[in-house]
């Protein structure tokens, strides 16, 4: 019965927990946390990774402050990737978001979590 | 309207009737109800109007003239009473109403709005005919003799005989035909204008959704002008950051000033296709301490840009590029007369390089020259092999792969001879005129350091020679890369003398195509090539999952990659005991 359950739940927006390297932790729909193709791997339930059973992805190679953009446009990719195609993506008040100094470093993230 | 200008003039009679409400439709209604088969005198007015409008379909109108006269000649007495009854209409011109509907067809999809033209053109058919009947009331049976109401001369009626227009009476076939009335005209077909498919422009704007990292390159660009505000990159790996920006493309001109910098000594651009000749020539203004270059894809390189090089760049000593066409042998030679330290030149794909330009790198490189690749250079021969020889006691890496034409066999073997013993690395792909002899003679007999060996498609090669080499090769020391692929005759005796002789340090190896190898000799390979990170057992069709499975069993755990394209008796349905592995196996086909 439990098994079921999991399952069900899995396909629907369960929570998974994201961590960093230096403690940070974060709480995201699943449905948000595979757009991460990497993520999306690791949290597989029927990978039978480790991760997938604890539902925790922990991003060694990261700080909270990369992982937090990283969620951030995780959020935004998962908001407005839905919308019909007249409105807007407010893609440049995203940009304005992303601080210069963190950009490189974002980008190995963004390079290495396929998205 | 327009439909009615195509067809022909209209008469300014045809207008005013039009105007004062007679058209062809109330002609028709008219006759209907009179039920009488032809009219009197007093519709010669409508007759007139009538074959202005429909002057051009002048076989049909003959056609339906011969039918009804022959009706009114009595042949089908009975047919004579009413010759408006619906059915008997349909008789007459069914053809021409299939045309109707046809053109209505076209038209309505073309205008809906010109319902009034249609009605008239509905009728047409039905008042020629009526019009032919009353015009002419007498048109002869066919053979007999009239006289043409144009030149009076005497000729016979065939079936063929026009009206006269205006009647009455009869044209012979001279006037006919010269009254632009061909009588043996084929009934034009209809045009087949095409419906012109209003063309409906679907503004698809294929929206992709910009990734994370295409956003990160965007503000590079951006502040590219302001590097210290993109903190200090020092700390980062330089080369992950160039990979990352070389994918899909991004790595333009505006961007590629990340890389650079006065201290920088080691560059490497992963896809330099965006990059212009002018980048590619700041490119050297900006990093004057190069050593050591590698541009992938530096298609734009011209000889403008290598003239630039050769003026700066001065401590230059490696340099490998893939792809530079555009550079000429002059450019080539410049570059190596003013670049005489080289210890590393690689390039791929050059249709130009010619033997001039190695004739100039190896005399000006000749001390320092330590590691040269030609691959897929066009126009290697004999005489490049000759110059090679040059470099005696201190090439270490030599890969003069995929040419256009095989070198001699006496040429590489000579070669071989002088420069094989400090050779660490070979690759004599695809010279296809090399056979056991060579490895015998070449290799077996001077070598005694090489760790990588290519020998793809060399279809020469015997699975014994092969087999014999590997066992008595035992100057050299075991290999850790061999792509000996693509020769279809090598068999278990090659491959067991291969594992014997290298199987220990093996890391990848590469023996696609080997068609007939059985399963037994292949799990060899998991017994005993155990270090093994990529296999590629492609085309193999002794390949099963009994095969897979025992390499990646037999495997210490360092396994990345097995393919197994084109075997198709791999059906992926292992499974490995032990913990887990990343190991990515392409190409089953049941996946």
């Amino acid at each position: 019965m439990a098994d079921v359950e999991m399952r069900t739940e899995s396909k629907d927006d369960d929570w998974v927990r994201i961590e960093s390297n230096d403690g940070f932790s974060f709480l995201v729909r699943r449905r948000v946390a595979n757009i991460s193709g990497t993520i999306k791997n690791s949290l597989d339930t029927e990978s039978g990774f480790s991760e997938a059973e604890s539902k925790t992805y922990v991003a060694r190679e990261y700080r909270g402050l990369i992982i937090q953009k990283l969620l951030e446009y995780m959020c935004f990719k998962a908001h407005y990737d839905k919308v019909g195609p007249k409105e807007e993506v407010p893609v440049n008040e995203f940009l304005e978001r992303i601080p210069a100094e963190i950009v490189l470093e974002l980008l190995l993230a963004a390079d290495y979590q396929e998205m | 309207m327009s439909y009615n200008n195509v067809r022909g003039p209209t008469s300014a009679l045809t207008e005013f009737l039009r105007d004062s409400g007679i058209t062809a439709t109330t002609i028709a209604r008219r006759s209907a109800t009179a039920n009488r088969p032809a009219a009197g005198p007093s519709n010669t007015l409508e007759e007139a109007d009538n074959v202005d409008a429909n002057q051009e379909d002048g076989v049909q109108a003959a056609r339906r003239r011969t039918r009804s006269s022959n009706r009114r000649s009595g042949y089908v007495s009975d047919e004579l009473d009413d010759p408006a009854s619906p059915t008997k209409k349909r008789k007459l011109s069914r053809s021409a109403e299939a045309k109707m509907k046809k053109k209505q067809g076209e038209k309505s999809k073309k205008d809906d709005k010109d319902d009034e033209d249609e009605d008239e053109d509905a009728y047409t058919a039905l008042s020629r005919s009526m019009w032919s009947i009353a015009g002419s009331p007498s048109k002869p049976p066919v053979g007999n003799f009239d006289t043409c109401a144009k030149c009076q001369k005497q000729f016979t009626v065939s079936k063929y005989t026009v009206a006269a227009d205006p009647g009455p009476g009869y044209l012979c076939h001279p006037c006919a035909k010269s009254s632009g009335n061909d009588p043996f005209k084929k009934p034009t077909v209809p045009k087949k204008c095409k419906p012109t498919v209003t063309k409906r422009v679907v503004n698809s704007e294929e929206r992709l959704f910009p990734s994370l990292a295409s956003l990160c390159i965007q503000i590079i660009s951006r502040y590219i002008d302001d590097i210290e505000a993109l903190g200090d990159i020092g700390t980062l790996n330089m080369e992950a950051i160039s990979k990352a920006i070389s994918k899909n493309r991004s790595l333009t001109s505006a961007n590629a000033h990340l890389f650079y910098g006065p201290e920088i000594t080691v560059l490497t651009l992963y896809d330099a296709t965006k990059l212009t000749p002018d980048a590619l020539s700041t490119l050297a203004h900006f990093n004057p301490n190069l050593t050591t270059l590698r541009l992938d894809f530096c298609g734009l390189l011209s000889d403008e840009v290598m003239s630039v090089w050769s003026k700066s760049l001065p401590n230059l000593v490696s340099l490998q590029l893939l792809g530079p066409f555009l550079v000429r042998p002059p450019a080539w030679i410049n570059f190596f007369e003013s670049h005489p330290q080289l210890e590393c030149f690689k390039i791929t794909q050059s249709p130009r390089f010619d033997v001039k330009c190695i004739e100039t790198l190896i005399t000006t490189s000749q001390k320092t020259l330590r590691a040269l690749g030609l691959k897929e250079i066009g126009k290697i021969s004999d005489e490049f092999l000759n110059c090679i020889k040059l470099l005696e006691g201190q090439l270490t890496y030599l890969d003069i792969s995929e040419p256009s034409e095989s070198c001699s066999e006496v040429a590489i073997i000579d070669m071989l001879s002088t420069v094989a013993s400090t050779l660490t690395h070979l690759d004599l792909s695809n010279h296809t005129e090399v056979s056991d002899k060579v490895l015998q003679q070449g290799l077996q007999a001077y070598s005694n350091a090489i760790t990588s060996l290519g020998l793809r498609n060399l279809p020469e090669l015997t699975d014994a020679g092969v087999a014999n080499f590997f066992n008595s090769w035992t100057s050299n020391p075991p290999l850790t890369f061999l792509d000996i692929s693509r020769i279809h005759l090598l068999n278990k005796g090659a491959l067991l003398a291969i594992l014997a002789h290298s199987g220990s340090s093996l890391q990848e190896l590469n023996i696609n195509g080997w068609r007939d190898i059985d399963n037994e000799a292949l799990e060899e390979i998991g017994k005993q090539a155990r270090d093994l990170k990529k296999v590629d057992l492609g085309f193999c069709r002794g390949v099963d999952d009994f095969t897979v499975k025992s390499i990646i069993e037999g495997n210490k755990g360092g396994l990345q990659e097995v393919k197994v394209w084109g075997c198709n008796r791999v059906e992926g349905k292992w499974t490995v005991s032990g913990k887990q592995r990343h190991i990515r196996i392409y190409g089953i086909e049941s996946h």
